[in-house]
């Protein structure tokens, strides 16, 4: 069934010229697309592509200047069922320290089911519930600013959560973690995913887009391509002509290929990839 | 540079007055502080010291870190004090200056006057620093909202401002490390803050106040599209996760409290008609 349906979307931002001239400057420009309930979607492309603006659309945060953006039957430029609509999707951004509004995890956390009006005993459930989906009960108490970045986020996940979203948007969340805390954020992502979530990330890092169901490349505004990882990454042409670059895994993969070895990138999923590779080379 | 703010000088324990409610440590330190300006002589002075010694024993926060709260104020009270010596007249017409010099009279009274409000003071600062010792800022947020309700009638947004109290708590931290990185940012490129006089030394702060100006915008912005994702459509219809609920604590500690400054109260109202006792008054 398909949650996420945006027809024809553009949206562009006021530029303010060095002359002092108002100008245009084109967010997204023309994007139908559309994402299965419980697909794992990324979205990919460098700075600037329209990639967070996308994400602003999606929970009517932005308003398309033509176009509309459907998600769970919801049409974003519907006042009246805005709130509903929030309701389906829950965000996180990419600065863990700017999305924090109280000063104690659990306060935090319950922000969302407050908002909404839950009952006070239902609220504490469903704060101890997000919060062990992220794993991080034993935290309930402390104060953020002295968690990690990753674990900062999973906080922020857990907010999101709180609400009971059908929708998990990642816009960036990882970009500003270490490696340790990026795999936090995405396991827990994609644990999600395995539960039911729709997840829709948010990234420049390739390799996580390696684990996707679907793969959706932007760039300047425009949607590009979709596809699996698999299709995507083998498009040389495509890649090369938006600014970005296969992960090194399938890199290895591609060159060990056309060097006569047992490798295909392309039929194998990439997680196996990696095993693959070093099979091949000890062999 | 990073004292841990949201904890504030939160000394943590469990003892009785650490598990009070924070509404009624609240209104119990404001009656405290009101109190406190009726007491007349040294005599329930000592009474006061006494009730307030037996809070800080019971609350467990050791005697030095109530008493650090004083020594911020050290300048003020010894200014204050000796104002009061050299400006307070005599207690009756009668009365002669202990030592005078040009216009510059000094008068027994007016160094009483001088001990009463430095003691005032001091005990100001103690009644308040116990209540922030036992209470951590957000429960005293929560304590404020709470107690500010009524004022919803005159259309006060007491959500709105209980909101704002709550998010800068929750932003100083962030605010104090971001200033330091900019700090070392300015000082990498050159930037000099510690030599020169004081407009030399004044000006150099510019360039830390615009980009943490301007930082402070982009989090703001960044923070209403959070609350808006999260559903936040200000205080219409919103609930609260804590709750707070009055215990035995609370009932004993208001009884025994307001007992005591009913007794001043009764003291200072009654000043006068009991000629023999002057000592409860002077």
């Amino acid at each position: 069934m398909e949650i996420i349906s945006l027809d024809n979307v553009s949206y562009s931002y006021k530029a303010y010229n060095d002359d002092g001239t108002v100008g245009e400057c084109i967010g997204v420009e023309g994007v139908t697309l559309s994402v299965e309930e419980g697909a794992f979607v990324a979205l990919v492309g460098h700075n600037g592509c329209g990639k967070s603006t996308l994400a602003k659309l999606l929970n009517g945060l932005l308003l398309p200047k033509s176009g509309t953006v459907r998600v769970c039957g919801l049409t974003t430029t519907d006042r009246d069922t805005l709130f509903e609509l929030r309701k389906n999707v829950g965000m996180v951004f990419q600065n863990p320290d700017n999305q924090m509004v109280a000063s104690i995890v659990e306060e935090d956390v319950a922000f969302g089911p407050e908002n909404l009006g839950v009952p006070q005993p239902e609220i504490v459930q469903r704060v101890y519930e997000a919060l062990s989906q992220v794993g991080m009960e034993q935290f309930a108490k402390s104060s953020p600013h002295r968690l990690s970045g990753g674990q900062k986020q999973r906080i922020a996940i857990a907010g999101a959560l709180a609400i009971r979203p059908k929708v998990l948007v990642l816009d960036e969340s990882t970009a500003m973690l270490d490696p340790l805390g990026r795999k936090e954020v995405l396991d827990v992502a994609h644990k999600l995913n395995a539960q039911g979530m729709t997840v829709v990330l948010i990234t420049h890092f390739m390799e996580e887009v390696l684990d996707c169901s679907s793969v959706l490349v932007m760039n300047n505004g425009h949607l590009v391509a979709q596809g699996t990882p698999n299709e995507i990454f083998a498009n040389r042409r495509l890649l090369d002509e938006v600014g970005l670059r296969a992960p090194r895994t399938v890199e290895l993969a591609d060159k060990l290929h056309s060097a006569g070895f047992n490798v295909d990138a392309l039929e194998r999923s990439a997680h196996i990839l990696g095993g693959d590779v070093c099979q091949e080379l000890t062999k | 540079m990073l004292r841990d703010v949201t904890f504030g000088q939160y000394y943590p324990g469990n003892s009785f007055v650490h598990r009070m409610d924070a509404r009624i440590k609240l209104v119990l330190t404001l009656l405290f502080m009101v109190g406190i300006f009726f007491v007349q002589s040294f005599a329930v002075f000592g009474f006061v010291t006494v009730f307030l010694l037996a809070v800080i024993f019971i609350s467990q926060v050791p005697l030095r870190s109530v008493l650090r709260s004083v020594k911020g104020i050290v300048v003020l009270l010894v200014l204050t004090a000796v104002l009061n010596v050299f400006f307070a007249k005599g207690a009756t017409p009668a009365e002669q200056p202990l030592w005078s010099w040009w216009k510059i009279e000094i008068y027994a009274n007016g160094l009483k006057q001088a001990a009463k409000i430095f003691l005032r003071l001091v005990y100001l600062v103690i009644g308040s620093s116990v209540l922030t010792l036992t209470t951590t800022p957000v429960d005293l947020t929560h304590a404020v909202e709470s107690l500010l309700k009524p004022l919803r009638v005159i259309k006060f947004p007491v959500h709105e401002f209980a909101l704002i109290m709550s998010l800068t708590l929750s932003f100083i931290p962030s605010l104090i490390e971001e200033t330091d990185r900019i700090i070392r940012a300015q000082k990498a490129r050159g930037a000099d803050f510690d030599t020169g006089g004081l407009i030399k030394r004044a000006k150099a702060f510019v360039p830390i106040l615009i980009p943490l100006l301007v930082g402070g915008f982009r989090r703001a912005e960044e923070l209403a599209n959070a609350m808006n994702s999260r559903c936040y459509e200000g205080a219409t219809k919103r609930t609260c996760m804590r709750v707070m609920k009055l215990g035995w604590r609370d009932y004993v500690a208001a009884f025994v409290t307001v007992a005591f400054f009913a007794g001043i109260f009764v003291l200072y109202a009654m000043r006068g008609s009991w000629g023999g006792v002057t000592w409860l008054y002077f």
